[in-house]
């Protein structure tokens, strides 16, 4: 049994640092913060089925430091002066590639000088504006080509070190259910490295894969904000490792109870039931929801302050042994409401859409299990201990005051326990630390003793290890 | 023995339930994080690196819900100080640590001095997030729309309090924190400082309205300013970024410190005439007048820098390439110039914190480049002058006017090693 526990704890302890890892992966990547007051340029790409057309716009006192020019009082006599240098310039600077490096057909179109900055920031300045088609090459299907490519524009950055181009993709007729412009990326350098990055161009995923993982963050944060969703989770595992006794003769007034422990194969297979199901659930009202099935959202807030209360008394006394998870679904499509609220509020449609709930619903997940594989473990080692019959009496107890507390705020009571309760977040890491730890010290004790732990008694024998 | 343990970790269930239990959204995702660093901590030491601060999100999510942009882009858990970082500073002077004694001590005199709004609003967490939440912008130009080239701090800007909501009682208290904190030389340091503030209310009163004026400078304490532990000192607004991080009672990290000024020239201000960056501008010149036309070609760089490599929000990305020309092989006298550029910003730390760093940055010296852009009179738009060592990072860099005619620079001290105290994560 000793040597499963350890297994388990050491397959667990796996699982868990690839999540971590994940979720550090995730929420590193989107970081781009920053208070940039030099002007930027900016190259919008109109997508059709026969070709893509970029209105780029460049700043005159870049143009002038990357090419070397002097455009004298950045006229328009002074860039048309100039014409056939900045063009030349600018087209060997813009090498669109399809994806297996053929490249495209570039012509540029007249240069004008607008006006571009506002005040505040970055100053009024004087900019280059002009046009270039970009032509997939000849005999290949020019709006196959389109959806994946090689922008191949370093004008610019490739000599002003701190430049930075914004990559938007303005229309796409390619796309029926394009909704609005949106960003695919920048041009810039990386200061690491000091070479440019270049700029891969995927309408496929919609808007591009930072977009997707801009989702997935969402979704992860939410899961973060969404205390209840977890509070849920957790309760409804709190009995996990637990074997609900049938009344027997002298227990019949008092009903079923939690006594012994199942083996740890079972508490896990429980528990990845529990949440699998979980999962389920709220991915179809999520999926519903976000389409547009109306949601009342006050009820299912309230509800899903009831699916807390219901999981709390469970925990105290068995009310569904063995159903763990037919009733963590059927809540799960409570929860799933809630969340499609946040998706809802995008607005979307179309692939930009199932992208959205793909990465949405991933990011729940990958928050969720972190939680679950945080908090799980040491649960399932305490467990061995006569302790945890009265944490789990006085953990169910608490939140079932707290639930109590939510359903009376969401229906319109403020009340000094939902007030009370936004106070003890701060208590979060030093708990969390010293239930890992009071964990590992009971597998360390019981390991040294060697003895049966309370409760095993009474413990399936198929189960141990 | 077992039912030691028992009892333990019955409290420690204990402690842990009832945050599970009654939390509110917003408070939860700390309880998340803060679960995120103890795995990290127990399970995965070492491998979590750039982890749970989070940064901001783009285009659709942020956009969308701006409740989930700003958790996304909201506080990582409490952050340690690197060993490295510590062991730069190890050689601190018994002055130093009395000097860092001294402004724990101030801060929390200052601190004695707010009302419980006031004292919540200047203490604040110590974590990447907060620490990294600092910009050349007005705090006006943050929150809002911010330039086209930068997303914004979604949070709105910098956390602290304005010095415009202090009392003058309060504020002689913050001066005497903020001039043991930095450095008492002529033009540099709180003397430079106290320069800068006019700057801004003369910039506010020429053309820069309510945005800019040292109302709208903003001091927070990320963490407790106690003997143990790691809290820092941040004060910044328009162009101006003081970071100072303590550990256990001493200076462990003076970086990232930003300095810029508009207006450049010279001002008069409340009847007083005043060039704040002339020190440091100066020095620079001087710096790259010392070398040779040879010399100056070997540190010429081939780039065009319109703005800072690592401003705001460009945090632990150092170039693993050098460029420029190495001082190992100039001349004592050349050297001592470079040495003094370097002084004009780590002369920007109280006396004795800079005597140590100095000390760190005079040992490196023959590994420490310089590298030049523009003209070497740094008076131009697009001129920029660098010094790039082991560890210490000073960029300069000259730009147009944004509110005033006429150019003004921008620059940038960090540390490759103490950036943060050595916080990465």
């Amino acid at each position: 049994m000793q040597h499963s526990l350890q297994r388990l704890l050491r397959v667990a302890t796996g699982a868990l640092a690839a999540l971590v890892a994940a979720a550090v992966l995730l929420l590193g990547t989107a970081g781009s913060a920053s208070a940039h007051v030099v002007p930027s340029s900016t190259v919008e790409l109109a997508v059709t089925d026969s070709d893509v057309v970029a209105t780029v716009e460049i700043p005159l006192d870049d143009l002038e430091a990357a090419t070397g020019i002097d455009l004298g009082d950045e006229t328009q006599a002074d860039v048309d002066a100039n014409a056939d240098a900045i063009e030349a310039y600018l087209l060997e600077h813009f090498t669109p590639t399809s994806d297996d490096g053929t490249e495209w057909t570039v012509t540029e179109g007249d240069l004008t000088v607008v006006s571009a900055g506002d005040s505040a920031t970055t100053g009024v300045y004087n900019a280059l504006e002009t046009t270039f088609t970009l032509t997939p090459p000849a005999g290949t299907d020019a709006a196959e080509e389109e959806q994946s490519f090689d922008l191949g524009f370093d004008a610019i950055v490739e000599k002003v070190a701190t430049h930075t181009v914004i990559v938007t993709v303005a229309s796409d007729s390619t796309d029926d259910d394009f909704s609005g412009a949106y960003e695919v990326g920048t041009v810039k350098r990386d200061t690491v490295t000091n070479e440019v990055e270049s700029l891969h161009i995927d309408l496929d995923s919609g808007t591009s894969s930072s977009a997707f993982l801009d989702m997935v963050q969402l979704g992860i944060s939410h899961i973060r904000e969404g205390t209840d969703h977890q509070l849920f989770l957790l309760t409804l595992l709190l009995p996990a490792p637990l074997l609900a006794m049938p009344a027997s003769a002298t227990t019949r007034a008092r009903g079923r109870r939690w006594a012994g422990r199942v083996g740890g194969v079972t508490a896990w297979r429980r528990i990845g039931a529990t949440t699998l199901a979980f999962t389920l659930g709220h991915s179809i009202t999520l999926a519903l929801g976000t389409i547009g099935v109306p949601v009342a959202e006050r009820w299912v807030e309230a509800a899903i302050a009831i699916s807390i209360l219901v999981a709390s008394a469970h925990a105290v006394r068995p009310l569904f042994p063995g159903r763990e998870a037919l009733v963590a679904g059927a809540f799960g499509l409570v929860h799933g409401l809630a969340f499609s609220e946040t998706l809802r509020a995008l607005d979307l449609s179309g692939w930009h859409l199932v992208v959205a709930l793909l990465g949405f619903n991933i990011g729940i997940e990958v928050m969720q299990l972190v939680v679950v594989a945080l908090v799980l473990p040491p649960l399932v080692l305490l467990s061995r201990s006569r302790a945890y019959e009265p944490l789990r009496l006085l953990a169910a107890a608490l939140t079932g005051v707290a639930a109590c507390g939510w359903l009376a705020a969401r229906v319109g009571w403020a009340n000094p326990v939902a007030d009370g309760a936004d106070q003890l977040g701060d208590w979060s890491l030093p708990a969390l630390t010293a239930l890992w730890l009071g964990a590992l010290l009971a597998l360390v004790v019981g390991g040294a003793r060697r003895s049966p732990a309370a409760g095993e008694a009474a413990r399936p024998s198929r189960s141990g290890g | 023995m077992e039912e030691a343990w028992s009892r333990d970790s019955a409290s420690i269930l204990l402690g842990m339930t009832p945050q599970n239990t009654l939390s509110e959204r917003s408070v939860s995702r700390r309880w998340v994080l803060g679960g995120l660093s103890a795995t990290t901590a127990l399970v995965v030491t070492g491998c979590a690196a750039t982890s749970a601060s989070t940064t901001t999100s783009s285009s659709a999510a942020s956009s969308a819900t701006t409740s989930a942009a700003a958790a996304a882009t909201s506080s990582s858990a409490a952050s340690t100080t690197t060993s490295a970082a510590v062991e730069a500073t190890a050689a601190a002077t018994p002055s130093a640590r009395a000097n860092a004694r001294t402004v724990a001590r101030l801060a929390r005199a200052f601190l004695a001095t707010l009302d419980a709004d006031q004292k919540a609003t200047v203490l604040q967490d110590y974590s990447l997030t907060n620490a990294e939440n600092w910009s050349n912008l007005p705090q006006g130009l943050i929150g809002g729309g911010g330039g086209p080239g930068g997303s914004t701090s979604s949070s709105g800007g910098r956390v602290g309090i304005s010095l415009g909501d202090l009392s003058s009682a309060q504020l002689k208290k913050f001066n005497t924190l903020m001039k043991a904190a930095t450095g008492s030389s002529a033009g540099l340091g709180w003397d430079e400082i106290t320069m800068h503030l006019d700057a801004d209310d003369y910039l506010g009163e020429n053309g820069g309205g309510d945005t800019y004026g040292r109302e709208n400078f903003y001091l927070a304490f990320l963490g407790k300013p106690r003997a143990k532990g790691t809290w820092e000192l941040q004060f910044g607004g328009h162009h101006l970024a003081v970071a100072n991080t303590y550990t256990d009672g001493q200076l462990v990290g003076a970086t990232p410190s930003f300095r810029g000024i508009e207006p450049n020239g010279r001002f008069t201000w409340d009847g007083e005439t005043m060039k704040v960056m002339r020190r440091k501008e100066r020095a620079f010149t001087a710096m790259l007048a010392s070398l040779t036309s040879a010399q100056q070609s070997t540190a010429q760089l081939s780039d065009v820098y319109s703005d800072l490599a690592l401003g705001p929000g460009n945090d632990w990305q150092f170039p693993t390439t050098r460029e420029g020309l190495r001082v190992g092989t100039l001349s004592a006298a050349q050297k001592k110039k470079v040495l003094a550029a370097i002084g004009t910003y780590v002369h920007d730390v109280a006396d004795a914190d800079a005597a140590v760093i100095m000390k760190r940055y005079r040992s490196e010296i023959n590994k420490t480049y310089v590298a030049w852009s523009g003209t070497t009179a740094l008076t131009e738009r697009n001129d920029y002058v660098r010094i790039d060592g082991p560890s210490v990072w000073i960029e300069f860099s000259m730009q147009g006017g944004i509110v005033l005619s006429g150019n003004h620079p921008h620059s940038v001290w960090r540390d490759r090693v103490t950036d943060y105290g050595g916080t990465g994560s």
